[in-house]
């Protein structure tokens, strides 16, 4: 999720070859540095807009503070279940339909100082497989309404040549990823409801980004974040892979594969992946999590085991720091060291999901281990009660005044945290259904 | 031979009895470092592993000697032939210590400089590692032969915690290493393996775990025995864990409770097997 920098950010400075590669970088700091306060200044005058968001700001950054001094982290704080995974669930779905905008679209974020954002196109759209999952298991049909608008809003959306807006406040600067994110939930809107336009949508975005596809498998220049290629465009290689396997239409497929082939070539041995390449942000673990999700998920539609072998290789030692410290840094710097202070929530439940599916396919108990332990943590951290927006709400960091989307409540947290406790369910379910005879077999 | 205990507590009743066996074949330790029993990280893990009501509980039979049973009830009953002190039992690695005339010295870490510099005072040629920190270089490298390790599973394919549990979830044989600690986690050489028959014997996890410590502890005679009699011989383990490689990596972590609860649903399920066994055979 770009939304930081999106917001404001254009193409059009960064995407100038006239101008050298080191003056261009430099512009692109400034660019996202400048984006950063401006950002920050126009939450804080939230505040004054709405004086009665005081209370919780405060009640927040105590709590968070009293939590910080007198938690211990130990190896067992994780292992017993204190909050069921069911009920965490009602939460997080509540939480979502009360994000859900007049529009139809989902906000981005809950701000304790300026509220509820505006609909944003990239989250709506990857919201929607989640949010019918949601409705299958708890048979919820607020789920299956909110999935419907939300489709209904991002059709509505759509540019003449396929792509779709970058930005919340009506861009109309089409944007790689966030077509690449909106596809997945247009396959998933067609497979639920079979409606032509919302096939020939997804197939116009498809070919949108089939059209975009540089010659050495990346996405870069106009359409691009920051007008460079990046590492995690991966999960737009997820969505062609599921359009492909949707439409039987090879051709999605192979450009999927294309750059399957060129976010490899950026994994290191120690599992560190190269070319996030996000100017004026640290590595966040929520992107080095989108690089491995979206690699790990391509490489299963398309049947490529050394994708999966790469994946598995960084998730492990990640899972192994998790499991060493009962932490994740929010984020690193190369080969995954330096880790910050504070933890990314959103990436933390992106991991469970990596994990949990690593151990659908190798049938190592440890990831499922891990993943368990995780999802407590989540579990443990979110609001049980509060006012809307912020009771069963995915803090960006924690603590809230991390910095990865500080003080505000992020749609995308919950829709990775259902993710992780659905996919948990699932597979533990399976578990005592056919028992790990089964899945000793099937590993 | 001149050996040292390093205990997690004062009262760990698994110093305990490790010092008592080793006293028992003739080999009476020269000294004890354990851990101190107050230190905040240690109390708060023993809170988090066993409650408030199993700690208050644990702490009151340890502090008021005549609470409770007068002939001494153990958190391990296995250990209790170690632990028998004529009608009494040792209730703390203090009392073994006056018992044997060794000294025992508490501290808040093993690794400290003042903690090696004691421990290197005694110039042990072996010490018994039975809890504590996870130990540094300049400690393991303190003994002449090194540092010994009773691990609750079979090492090099279990290493980490909850070994046991791990061992029956995976459907490997349950059993005890001994071997010689180093930089890494259960990587150290290796110079026995036992494997424990008796599994199905046992009616929980909780109870496994006990009867591997005690088999563990009876066991060390046999290997300081032979360390002593120069008749046996570390064998380094075949894989390396110093790097990422997921493939050679048997390190397990501390198990979640809906894996220890099928683990436990295995243990039930070897235990009917075994009994149907009987019946039949």
């Amino acid at each position: 999720m770009n939304l930081s920098s999106e917001l404001k950010q254009g193409i059009t400075a960064s995407a100038n070859t006239d101008i050298p590669a080191t003056s261009k970088d430099n512009a692109r700091i400034q660019n996202a540095v400048t984006d950063q306060v401006a950002r920050g200044l126009k939450e804080v005058t939230g505040l004054l807009r709405g004086p009665q968001r005081v209370v919780p700001v405060i009640r927040k950054l105590v709590s968070d503070k009293i939590h910080l001094t007198l938690e211990q982290r130990h190896l067992y704080s994780y292992t017993t279940t204190k909050r069921d995974s069911r009920d965490v669930l009602q939460s997080l779905l509540q939480w979502i339909i009360e994000a859900q905008r007049s529009d139809g679209g989902i906000a981005a974020y809950y701000s304790l100082l300026a509220g509820y954002s505006k609909s944003y196109p990239e989250v709506t759209g990857y919201i929607i497989p989640t949010l019918y999952e949601v409705a299958r298991v708890t048979k919820s049909d607020d789920a299956v309404v909110a999935a419907e608008k939300a489709t209904q809003w991002l059709l509505s959306l759509q540019m003449s040549n396929g792509s779709f807006p970058r930005g919340l406040d009506g861009e109309t600067q089409p944007s790689v990823f966030n077509t690449g994110q909106i596809l997945q939930g247009l396959v998933h809107a067609h497979r639920e409801t079979h409606r032509c336009e919302i096939r020939d949508a997804a197939i116009a975005a498809g070919n949108w980004l089939v059209a975009m596809h540089q010659a050495d498998g990346s996405w870069s220049g106009r359409g691009a974040y920051q007008g460079v290629a990046h590492t995690y465009y991966s999960m737009v290689s997820w969505a062609l892979a599921e359009l492909s396997e949707h439409t039987a239409d090879h051709r999605y497929g192979e450009a999927a594969e294309r750059n399957l082939d060129w976010v490899l070539s950026h994994f290191r041995p120690s599992g560190w992946i190269d070319g996030i390449n996000l100017s004026g942000h640290p590595n966040f673990l929520h992107f080095i999590a989108y690089v491995l999700q979206g690699v790990l998920e391509c490489a299963l539609l398309r049947r490529r085991k050394d994708a999966i072998e790469a994946v598995a290789k960084s998730a492990w030692v990640l899972m192994r720091k998790f499991e060493t410290s009962k932490f994740l840094p929010g984020a690193y710097e190369a080969d995954f060291k330096r880790g910050h202070s504070f933890t990314c929530l959103t990436g933390n439940a992106q991991m469970s999901c990596i994990w949990l599916r690593l151990f659908e396919v190798t049938g190592d108990l440890r990831y499922l281990n891990a993943a368990l332990k995780m999802n407590e943590m989540l579990k443990q951290i979110i609001p049980a009660n509060g006012r809307p927006g912020i009771a069963g709400g995915v803090c960006g960091s924690y603590p809230v005044w991390g910095l990865y989307q500080p003080l505000r409540y992020i749609s995308w947290g919950c829709k990775f945290l259902a993710d992780a406790l659905l996919m948990e369910q699932r597979l533990t379910h399976a578990l005592d259904a056919y028992g790990f005879e089964a899945l000793q077999c099937a590993s | 031979m001149r050996i040292v205990v390093l205990g997690s507590s004062v009262y760990s009743e698994t110093a305990c009895a490790m010092a008592v066996r080793l006293a028992g074949c003739g080999h009476v330790p020269v000294g004890a470092l354990v851990l101190s029993t107050f230190e905040r990280g240690t109390l708060l893990r023993k809170l988090a592993q066993w409650g408030v009501r199993d700690v208050t509980r644990y702490a009151r039979r340890k502090l008021i000697p005549n609470h409770g049973n007068a002939q001494g009830i153990v958190h391990n009953s296995y250990l209790q032939p170690w632990l028998k002190n004529g009608s009494g039992i040792f209730r703390s690695l203090r009392g073994v210590a006056a018992f044997y005339d060794f000294p025992v010295v508490v501290g808040t870490n093993q690794n400290a400089p003042d903690s090696i510099a004691r421990v290197r005072q005694w110039s042990p040629d072996l010490i018994v590692f039975t809890g504590g920190n996870i130990l540094r270089k300049p400690l393991l490298d303190v003994p002449r032969l090194g540092v010994l390790n009773v691990h609750l599973g079979l090492l090099p394919e279990i290493r980490g915690m909850s070994s046991p549990e791990w061992s029956l979830l995976k459907g490997v044989p349950v059993g005890v290493t001994i071997h010689y600690l180093d930089a890494g986690i259960d990587t150290g050489p290796i110079l026995r393996r036992y494997e424990f028959t008796d599994a199905a014997g046992c009616d929980s996890l909780t109870d496994l775990r006990n009867r591997l410590i005690a088999f563990g502890i009876e066991k060390i005679g046999e290997v300081v025995a032979s360390l002593d009699q120069g008749a046996i011989t570390a064998i380094p383990q075949t894989d390396s864990d110093t790097d990422n490689d997921k493939d050679k990596d048997n390190q397990f972590f501390v198990m979640h409770e809906w894996l220890r609860a099928r683990a436990t649903e295995r243990l039930t399920q070897s235990r009917i097997g075994a009994a149907a066994e009987r019946m039949h055979g």
